[in-house]
């Protein structure tokens, strides 16, 4: 079966003088499958991922989304993409921002008639009528997710999907990944909820520094009587050499100054 | 296409949603409806006061008229020109700054639309809200001079037509630099670039009236300054406002700059500036491509 995505020794430095951001990652994701990237801050999940949505030039390395190159509009039609802290033009409502978005993807009225009140019920947005500016996070949150499965697409990258949701939220969250798993649709999830990640996905990738540290199947990355959050803090730590495991502020532990 | 349009589209709607525009908009309409009904207000309480002549000459009502319609026009290409700039930058600092400042850029980019299909939508939507917002000034400027009678309005459409090409070109720099720094510094830049081609036109138009001497490396450098600085256009109503005031007070005293002591039409012209050739206006063109190559490559570069 082809690949949705492949991506093969990526690299990628945002000044020269830097360190690398990502630094040689290299993985596949099939249809069907929920594929977890998961890393402390700052060890190069998005840079991945929008460079997989064509939102980044890489160094080095290449990636191939569905047979083409990410800038290809035509491969990005098949994509779906929730960033993390999503915005949208302010001054408009979520339905014309799902009017806008489905206009680019090319439906035609009678698919947006049809795709745009059902998508803004299941984000929760059917009956908002102010415009992005005034809204929460976690509305823009419900936003981002609604306009990146709006286009029925082959793969959908979420970046943080849950940060900012509700319990309630992060289930009807869990619940559209199963579904669209099960008709085929690949998931590539950026996330630090390793419980969340752990219900899921089939396979992970643990990053930090831009490296991968660890890949395969959740069986294969969290051995019989260990959790996923055990595997990661233990790989991130090893990662990190020197890391202080006590660094409190001397303040907060002081217990003789008031 | 459609990408295109849609992008044109909602940025249309957002731009006429944001209250920037809203507040330069009312203030320029409010400000030539003050100009407009002053002037009439004036005439009315002091028309029989007015006079062009020697003390005690009665003046022509519609005389007094055509000299305020003249002095109407006059008021209002200055205001026109400045509230044209003012929605310039307005436009030029949000219409892409603001999806790339906001992260808004990061959804937009990861639909099948191209960078081209962006841009193009973006600068259309920009071009119709200018001509819009600049047409409506124009054309309310227009009904007002028929308070004083009207017959300036061909003036007065040529030289919104200029003042809307020369805005178009500052908006275009303003949003080509917008994308690449902060649409504050962008405006500082744009403003620069403006003062300093106004005052290359200015002394242009000095040299070429014959003000400046006839130092001939002087009027190499500013020949050569003149056609490397993108340059304003001029439309011909200033020389057409001169000319009207002349034909004015010639009819309407004799002994004034009309009459024989005065000077002639030739030299009422000579100090004012001549309409742009069709040299400036291909030149102009030149420099609308140019800048809105540069928004392009801007907007493709731009990683977001």
């Amino acid at each position: 079966m082809a690949a949705v995505v492949s991506v093969e020794a990526l690299r990628k430095r945002y000044r020269r003088r830097d360190p690398y951001a990502v630094d040689g990652v290299t993985f596949e994701l099939q249809p069907g499958q929920a594929f977890g990237l998961l890393g402390p801050n700052g060890s190069g999940k998005t840079s991945v991922v929008k460079m997989i949505a064509g939102l980044l030039r890489p160094d080095e390395g290449k990636i191939s989304l569905f047979g083409s190159e990410p800038g290809n509009p035509a491969a990005r039609a098949q994509l779906g993409f929730s960033p993390e802290d999503p915005d949208f033009p302010k001054f408009l409502r979520a339905s014309e921002v799902l009017d806008y978005f489905a206009s680019l993807l090319g439906l035609n009225a009678e698919e947006r008639k049809r795709r745009i009140p059902e998508t803004l019920a299941f984000a929760g947005l059917d009956k908002e009528k102010r415009q992005v500016r005034q809204y929460s996070k976690g509305m823009k949150q419900r936003l981002g997710i609604a306009q990146a499965i709006l286009g029925r697409p082959k793969l959908l990258i979420l970046d943080e999907p849950t940060a900012d949701l509700d319990p309630l939220g992060r289930r009807d969250v869990r619940a559209l990944i199963e579904s669209l798993k099960r008709s085929g649709v690949a998931i590539l999830l950026n996330s630090h909820l390793l419980s969340e990640v752990e219900l899921v996905c089939d396979t992970v990738a643990i990053l930090a520094k831009g490296r991968v540290l660890k890949e395969g199947t959740m069986a294969e990355v969290v051995p019989e009587g260990r959790t996923l959050e055990e595997v990661f803090v233990e790989l991130v730590e090893a990662s990190t050499p020197a890391a202080p495991r006590d660094h409190l502020p001397s303040f907060i532990k002081d217990k003789d100054n008031p | 296409m459609k990408g295109t349009l849609a992008v044109a589209r909602y940025t249309l709607i957002e731009l006429t949603r944001r209250r920037i525009l809203l507040v330069f908009f009312i203030i320029g309409f409010l400000g030539i409806a003050a100009i407009g009904i002053g002037l009439r207000v004036f005439s009315s309480a002091f028309s029989t006061g007015v006079t062009f002549g020697p003390p005690g000459t009665v003046q022509d009502p519609a005389q007094v008229n055509r000299f305020l319609e003249l002095m109407f026009i006059q008021n209002l290409i200055g205001a026109l020109g400045f509230f044209a700039l003012l929605i310039a930058f307005a436009i030029g600092m949000t219409a892409i700054y603001h999806d790339l400042d906001s992260g808004a850029a990061v959804a937009i980019f990861s639909k099948p639309v191209s960078r081209l299909a962006f841009t193009t939508g973006k600068v259309a939507a920009a071009v119709v809200a200018m001509i819009a917002i600049v047409g409506v000034l124009s054309i309310e400027a227009t009904l007002f001079g028929f308070l004083f009678g009207g017959g300036l309005e061909q003036t007065l459409t040529v030289e919104t037509v200029a003042q809307l090409a020369n805005a178009l070109t500052l908006m275009l720099l303003v949003l080509a630099l917008s994308t690449w720094m902060n649409n504050i510094v962008a405006a500082v830049v744009a403003f620069i670039y403006n003062a300093v081609s106004g005052v290359v036109v200015l002394l242009h138009n000095e040299m070429a009236a014959g003000f400046l001497g006839d130092n001939g490396v002087l009027k190499v450098g500013l020949n050569v300054l003149y056609w490397l600085v993108p340059h304003q256009l001029i439309s011909d109503a200033q020389r057409q406002l001169a000319r009207a005031e002349f034909d004015l007070f010639s009819s309407g005293n004799q002994g004034g700059p009309g009459g024989s002591s005065g000077p002639t039409l030739d030299q009422a012209l000579a100090g004012v500036p001549g309409p742009s050739g069709a040299a400036d206006i291909i030149w102009w063109g030149f420099v609308i491509a140019i800048f809105a190559s540069l928004v392009y490559i801007a907007v493709r570069r731009r990683q977001v």
